[in-house]
């Protein structure tokens, strides 16, 4: 009996699954998203057998400045690197801040937010009112202030985890800044939930509240988790962006904003060399269009009352 | 009624609050000595005598619980930021006042120009759902959305000033326009268009994306069935029902923008040289200049939570379920 019982409840969640994954797919905006990220995660996996190693001021190969060409595809900058290879070893940096962060933003968001309304009461009050600070002040703010005194706190040299220093504070502050909006969501989601039968029911039974959390609440906040964690992503894009564009990258490890920053101090703009702000700035619009375009279709998928507004 | 708006007030106190504190913790984690560095940093000399009055003035002997932190609320709410250490001898405060008015011009230039054409395009697109119109509106909007103002800056920096020659890309006036002279007002004008430009078309993308949205929503209601069922035209639905109902997030959405575009615009200073907050920000950034960041940073904090506020107070205005 309990085995026909398992067999058609995996069954059952394999229709689910895949009935899910045809209308995710069939979705147009979904596609473009999928194809675009995927190119840039493959870009970002062997950035150095696509274009050899890092170039640097000493083994930069063209001229200053020059034009794309066919020795340099998309042109090089003011020392003569070539700007594919700078842009290709920056998708690697941009994209893993932009994912570390928003795992670090994901989890936070969500134990405060099914915290808070698993357990209600002055633990809701509490964490609520921290989350509404950081839902009101954004991201980009604190980090802006948070960061620089970070890297003087840690000191600039050596590297954690194979990141050097100030990449790594960025991924954190980043991380520790942007998960009030996802708190939010995953809150009023558990508030629902947790007035379910199957609640009680696995409460009857003797489960502990974190077992309940774990194995029954947060299963089934899933949806939520994933739509909200793909406009996360491209919120930390942004801000990365935004940060090292300001100067508080590193440029040994370039990311695409860092890219910005030197294009803006070499005063690339005002000599009219497109390519080099050009190709780095494609690449940012391009990844976080496509989390955008993969977040809305998650949402319509899992919410079909949003449907008719794509 | 008068329930909601204090909690609304004690909300945004609550979150000042909070931004004094993160100021007040975040100096005191920076290494070296606080006193030497509201004088300037440790790079410039300083007498003895000097360290030792601002340990007075901000009770640094004193416990850090509660003696400083009051003393420090009370200062931040004098006004009392201490000095920048890039513009030695500078009060905080001064530097960022100087600094204002060319923010609080492009900003609000921009919101203005973005308000206007971007919640008439989101509206008539959410209005003609599916049309050509809405389709091009919504894509452009959403790319717009996505990318960085700054960089959108850029790009016209390339276009408008360094191909075409039409607009100026640097700085907010020529050499010898004589200040305060009308001469110079159009000059200013003339400088401040591509960072405006580049400031409200993200703004615009935002707007049209919400519009739409809005007004998306307020169509399928069935108060628009009904209204077209009592046989009123086109335009007496759009502007009777539709319009007066999708205004509301609309609404709110502009008045907060009021508070985050100030942050925003940062990045697009720095790509203009625009001598505002952003500027300010960059030059404090790269000087590693403490106090004028954390002024800054409390400067953003204000305008963010005022911002916060009046969206909440008008959001009561505009929505009498609000009031029960």
């Amino acid at each position: 009996m309990s085995k026909i019982n398992v067999l058609s409840r995996s069954r059952l969640r394999a229709r689910a699954i895949s009935g899910f994954l045809r209308h995710f797919i069939g979705h147009g905006g979904a596609q473009l998203g999928l194809v675009c990220l995927g190119f840039f995660l493959a870009v970002a996996a062997m950035p150095d057998t696509l274009v050899g190693p890092l170039e640097t001021a000493i083994t930069a190969t063209g001229d200053f400045l020059a034009p794309p060409s066919r020795l340099h595809y998309l042109g090089t900058d003011e020392v003569g690197r070539d700007v594919l290879n700078l842009v290709v070893h920056g998708a690697r940096i941009s994209l893993t801040i932009a994912l570390l962060a928003t795992v670090i933003s994901l989890v936070v968001g969500t134990t405060v937010g099914i915290t808070a309304g698993y357990f209600g009461g002055l633990a809701d009050v509490c964490l609520m009112r921290v989350t509404d600070f950081f839902f009101v002040v954004p991201s980009f703010v604190l980090a802006l202030v948070i960061t620089p005194v970070a890297l003087e706190a840690m000191g600039a040299g050596g590297e954690i985890l194979g990141f050097r220093p100030s990449l790594f504070v960025i991924i954190v502050v980043i991380g520790l800044t942007s998960w009030a909006f996802v708190a939010r969501v995953i809150r009023s989601q558990t508030l629902s939930l947790k007035e379910r039968t199957f609640i009680d029911r696995a409460r009857v039974a003797g489960s502990s509240n974190t077992s309940i959390m774990l194995r029954h609440i947060l299963p089934n906040l899933v949806p939520q988790v994933a739509a909200n964690g793909a406009l996360v992503v491209a919120n930390a894009i942004y801000i990365e962006t935004s940060l090292s564009f300001l100067g508080l990258g590193d440029p040994l490890q370039p990311s695409w904003g860092t890219l910005l920053s030197l294009a803006q101090r070499s005063g690339a703009a005002s000599v009219g060399a497109w390519w080099y702000l050009g190709a780095p700035g494609v690449c940012v619009l391009t990844v976080s269009l496509a989390f955008v375009l993969i977040g809305n279709a998650l949402d319509d998928t899992f919410n079909p009352r949003r449907r008719v507004i794509p | 009624m008068s329930r909601r708006i204090g909690g609304i007030l004690i909300r945004a106190v609550m979150t000042l609050l909070m931004v004094a504190t993160l100021n007040f913790v975040l100096f005191r984690v920076i290494p070296g000595d606080p006193a030497s560095l509201l004088l300037g940093g440790a790079r410039i000399s300083v007498t003895a005598e000097q360290i030792e009055a601002q340990r007075q003035t901000w009770g640094l002997d004193k416990p850090l619980f509660p003696d400083q932190v009051i003393d420090y609320l009370s200062a931040t709410l004098r006004g009392d930021f201490g000095f920048s250490f890039k513009f030695r001898g500078k009060h905080v405060a001064d530097l960022i006042l100087e600094r204002l008015p060319a923010t609080i011009a492009l900003v609000g230039l921009a919101q203005v120009i973005a308000v206007l054409c971007g919640v008439m395009l989101g509206v008539y697109a959410g209005w003609r759902r599916g049309g050509a119109v809405d389709h091009v509106t919504t894509g452009i909007s959403l790319a717009l959305y996505s990318t960085p103002s700054f960089w959108l800056g850029m790009l016209l920096v390339v276009v408008f000033s360094t191909a075409l020659r039409w607009l100026p890309g640097y700085g907010a006036s020529s050499p010898g326009v004589i200040v305060g002279s009308f001469a110079w007002l159009l000059d200013y004008l003339w400088h401040l268009a591509l960072p405006v430009l580049a400031v409200a078309l993200g703004l615009i993308g935002q707007y049209v994306v919400v519009a739409r949205a809005a007004m998306s929503d307020v169509v399928t209601e069935d108060y628009m069935v009904t209204a077209r069922a009592k046989g009123l035209t086109n335009r007496q639905m759009l502007m009777g029902h539709a319009f007066r109902n999708a205004m509301l997030p609309i609404v709110t959405l502009v008045s907060l923008n009021l508070g985050y575009v100030v942050a925003g615009a940062i990045t697009v200073e720095a790509v203009f040289a625009w001598p505002g907050i952003g500027g300010l920000t960059v030059e404090a950034l790269n000087a590693r200049d403490y106090p004028l960041l954390q002024g800054i940073f409390l400067l953003l904090g204000v305008s963010i939570v005022i911002a916060n506020l009046m969206a909440d107070l008008i959001y009561g205005v505009l929505d009498p379920r609000v009031k029960q």
